[in-house]
């Protein structure tokens, strides 16, 4: 069995799992996509973290609506109807939610879990939008507090051993996802966008210590296998949202020939470019690392960190083209489109393509006729 | 003799004296708006269509725009130091600014040209495609009084600001927008930075922490304006412009006051021209606002004693939340339908109904973040819909409309939840009205007129038994 038929058949009894570690007392606790939850904290109270990635479908959007105006992110309201459907078990498996608030569309998911669903526990703490010492303190001001929730609702206390294992863990995970993204810049190996994203993606629902030994067995099979056969202009993939669900623009890609060898996206794909330190105070070095070390989405303002990233992922990356995704109505994005394309061929004289999706299936043929000829544009250069 | 722009500017308030005066300013503020003698007509039959031109505090109203405007466009002349803030914004940093320094002009320019380009000349719409054409495009639910801003910058009517003050705390688009200023203009920011991160259900408490990082980050802000702006803020600046602004205030629960009579003494129109000149200006503008309003009030006090009105007695009583700023048409649809608006949120929530404070903080921007939090604006969702909700005893309601803008997401997420909320906690009919607040494009009085006439119609038969 290979990595991902291990991954797909550990999902496929995911949910069984989870159930049976419930009926043994542990909780599991769901939270909301975007990166700026420490797993650890859920980790180190022998709790079992579920982030909400799954989305991509328009029919979903339809439940959101009774609570919601279509006026914000086709994701967020996605997150909307699955938790008020009840339609999705990962949704309806979690004992407590954790929303980590980082713009108005997260905002109105915590709203209506708060108003509408008040039997469904929740908490919630918020994520600045600039970087500096007192937004650095907030943001550790409420993970402190996350901390304490935690601690009271499990009944087990975050020992400084029980986080630093924890840590240590995800440290483990996050430097083989490094590993595998960082091996797709020579173009020597052969790892496909869909199958590093199919690993993130099935890492924010896995178990911790089976994801790093299907990991660790994914990265033996791609330096055991031939090198890459596709020869494809190398694209940098970035945006908003990457959920689980929400392949369209990779399929397309593919399927026009390109080869996506980099993604960059705040919410569905788990952040890896950064190690929590074990030395010192292991909830200000969670703080450290989740909120001031991590390149900031695009609604930080200002956004200058994560747009001078992607020049340089682009060059290391050695890419053609960037493709920049966003989902509708999600504004930081949408006027970051508007500038960053100048300043993109300035610094790197790459062309970018601007994409943009509510999950509606007819999105698809324009957006084919649109990739096809972006490809076709940057092959000729 | 006199000019072609005479007659509306003294329509509009002004003596001839201060005609006379501001000559030379007018001209100059008309050339670069692309004003001229075809264009008064039209200005002069929407102010009387419009306004209750009949009181001399809406006339001055009126003209306190027009003083806005004018020292807005001339500011980069005038050698003045400019800084944009966002609408809405907490109002404390902008007010310290301009009281710190006459050579400091500070406004929210987007609600200057939608009141005068907008309501009074009807000369918006290129405005707004100059704003779409320049990074925020149409389609997209993007902020029209951001499109206003920036299309008003690329036309050159409005001068490129030297400093940008950013409602991080409130709106994502607002702090994007100005990042996209920067991108085009290079205008440094300081960004004010929260979280509404409260749970539903906190409110009215909140944790100390929201004060303490939104009024950190208010101090950090009002240091960097120092440096960029090269001014000095002395430590009683906030005592200062409190002092300045009570004023406004007290005409303000002077003003409930009098709204709470049936039938109401005035149009919404005219309440909403108070509330956005008070969240647009920082100088001139409100100081002649401020004036007018004191005009008014003692106005509207001897309609109520004359038991005049201007819908009739006995009228439905709606809250609303704002009326719209560069179409009136929209706002007056409202009482066309025989209901009376005896308060909107913004003017309510904006210094009529009092606060409880929490803690005693020491410095400016926590006393103001303090404010804020207990006020319920700037709190998130569940501070908005309890505001109506308490206004609903004091000026006897008898339902909402409860507008929420499809292109401003603070405003947005409580696009369900206030109907719900209020409909339950009030039990009193509530309209859930989407609406674009500050360009009538695509939601027009006449697309929104079927609706507010159906809920128009329901709460007479209400009322009447």
């Amino acid at each position: 069995m290979n990595a991902l038929e291990k991954l797909n058949a550990h999902l496929e009894t995911r949910l069984t799992e989870l159930g049976k570690a419930k009926e043994r007392g542990h909780k599991v606790i769901g939270y909301s996509a975007g990166g700026y939850l420490p797993e650890e904290l859920i980790l180190a109270c022998d709790a079992i973290p579920l982030c909400f990635i799954r989305s991509g479908n328009n029919s979903v959007l339809k439940d959101s609506s009774s609570y919601v105006c279509r006026w914000f992110d086709p994701f967020w309201r996605s997150q909307i109807g699955l938790i008020t459907s009840g339609k999705d078990p990962y949704y309806n498996i979690v004992d407590l939610i954790v929303i980590p608030i980082t713009d108005n569309h997260v905002r109105v998911f915590s709203n209506t879990v708060g108003y509408y669903t008040p039997e469904i526990e929740s908490f919630v703490f918020g994520v600045p939008h600039v970087k500096d010492k007192i937004s650095l303190d907030y943001y550790q001001q409420g993970i402190v507090r996350l901390r304490k929730k935690l601690e009271e609702y499990t009944g087990i206390e975050i020992t400084k051993s029980r986080l630093e294992q924890s840590i240590d863990l995800c440290n483990k995970e996050r430097e083989l996802f490094r590993t595998i993204s960082s091996i797709r810049k020579s173009g020597e190996f052969n790892v496909k966008s869909r199958d590093f994203v199919a690993l993130n993606h099935g890492s924010l629902l896995a178990d911790k210590e089976t994801m790093i030994d299907i990991l660790e067995l994914f990265i033996k099979e791609v330096k055991e296998n031939a090198s890459i056969s596709q020869e494809g202009p190398r694209i940098l993939f970035t945006g908003s949202t990457l959920a689980q669900g929400d392949s369209k623009v990779m399929d397309i890609v593919s399927d026009c020939g390109g080869m996506i060898v980099m993604e960059e996206f705040a919410e569905g794909l788990r952040p890896y470019w950064d190690t929590v330190k074990l030395e010192g105070d292991l909830i200000a070095n969670l703080a450290e690392s989740y909120f001031w070390d991590r390149v900031c989405p695009g609604w930080f303002r200002p956004g200058t960190e994560r747009l001078d990233f992607l020049i340089k992922i682009a060059k290391e990356y050695n890419t053609a083209g960037l493709i920049w995704y966003q989902l509708m109505y999600r504004e930081s994005y949408k006027v970051e489109s508007y500038f960053f394309p100048g300043i993109l061929k300035k610094k790197t004289g790459l062309p970018m393509l601007v994409l943009e999706s509510e999950y509606d299936a007819a999105e698809s043929g324009p957006m084919k006729t649109r990739i096809e000829t972006f490809i076709e544009t940057i092959k000729g250069d | 003799m006199d000019n072609y722009y005479d007659s509306l500017f003294r329509l509009c308030g002004f003596e001839s004296a201060e005609i006379e005066e501001e000559r030379s300013r007018i001209e100059a503020t008309f050339e670069k708006l692309a004003i001229g003698p075809g264009d008064m007509d039209e200005a002069e039959i929407r102010v009387r269509q419009y306004h209750d031109v009949s009181l001399e505090g809406v006339r001055k109203l009126l003209g306190a725009w027009l003083k806005e405007l004018i020292d807005l466009v001339l500011a980069r002349e005038e050698r003045k130091k400019i800084v944009y803030y966002g609408f809405p914004a907490i109002l404390g940093p902008g007010l310290m600014l301009s009281a710190s320094s006459e050579n400091v002009f500070v406004s929210a320019p987007d609600m200057v040209l939608d009141h005068t380009m907008g309501q009074i000349f009807n000369k918006l719409t290129p405005i707004l495609e100059a704003g779409e054409a320049n990074g925020l495009p149409p389609g997209h639910a993007l902020c029209s009084l951001w499109q206003a801003k920036v299309g008003g910058i690329a036309k050159g009517m409005i001068p490129v600001p030297d400093f940008a003050l950013a409602s991080s705390y409130y709106c994502d688009m607002g702090s994007k927008a100005d990042d996209l200023v920067t991108a085009l203009y290079g205008v440094p920011i300081a960004y004010i930075d929260g979280v509404m991160d409260s749970k539903w259900g906190e409110y009215p408490g909140y944790l100390p922490e929201r004060v303490h990082y939104l009024g950190s980050q208010i101090n950090q802000a009002l240091e960097k304006a120092e440096k960029v702006l090269g001014i000095e803020i002395l430590p009683d600046a906030w005592e200062r412009s409190r002092k300045k602004s009570q004023p406004f205030r007290d005409n303000l629960t002077r003003l409930i006051e009098v709204m709470k009579a049936d039938p109401v003494p005035v149009s919404v129109v005219e309440l909403e021209m108070l509330e956005s000149l008070s969240g647009a200006s920082t100088g001139r503008g409100i100081r002649e606002g401020t004036k007018a309003m004191d005009i008014l009030v003692h106005e509207l006090e001897k309609r109520v004693e004359a038991g005049e009105g201007v819908t009739e007695k006995g009228a439905p009583r709606v809250m609303v939340r704002l009326g719209h700023t560069s179409d009136p048409k929209i706002t007056r649809l409202i009482e066309e339908t025989g209901l009376s608006v005896p308060l909107t949120f913004i003017l309510g929530s904006w210094g009529g109904i009092k606060v409880k404070l929490k803690s005693n903080y020491k410095t400016p921007g926590e006393i103001i973040a303090d404010y804020e939090m207990a006020a319920g604006y700037y709190y998130g969702t569940e501070g908005q819909v309890k505001f109506y909700e308490n206004a609903t005893k004091i000026m006897k309601l008898d339902g909402f409309i409860a507008q929420y803008l499809y292109n401003c997401r603070p405003v947005a997420t409580i696009s369900h939840i206030q109907k719900k909320y209020l409909e339950e906690t009030t039990g009193l009919p509530v309209l859930s009205l989407e609406i674009d607040n500050f360009d009538s494009r695509a939601y027009s009085a006449d697309a929104l007129r079927t609706k507010v006439e159906t809920f128009a119609e329901m709460l007479k038969a209400r009322k009447n038994g």
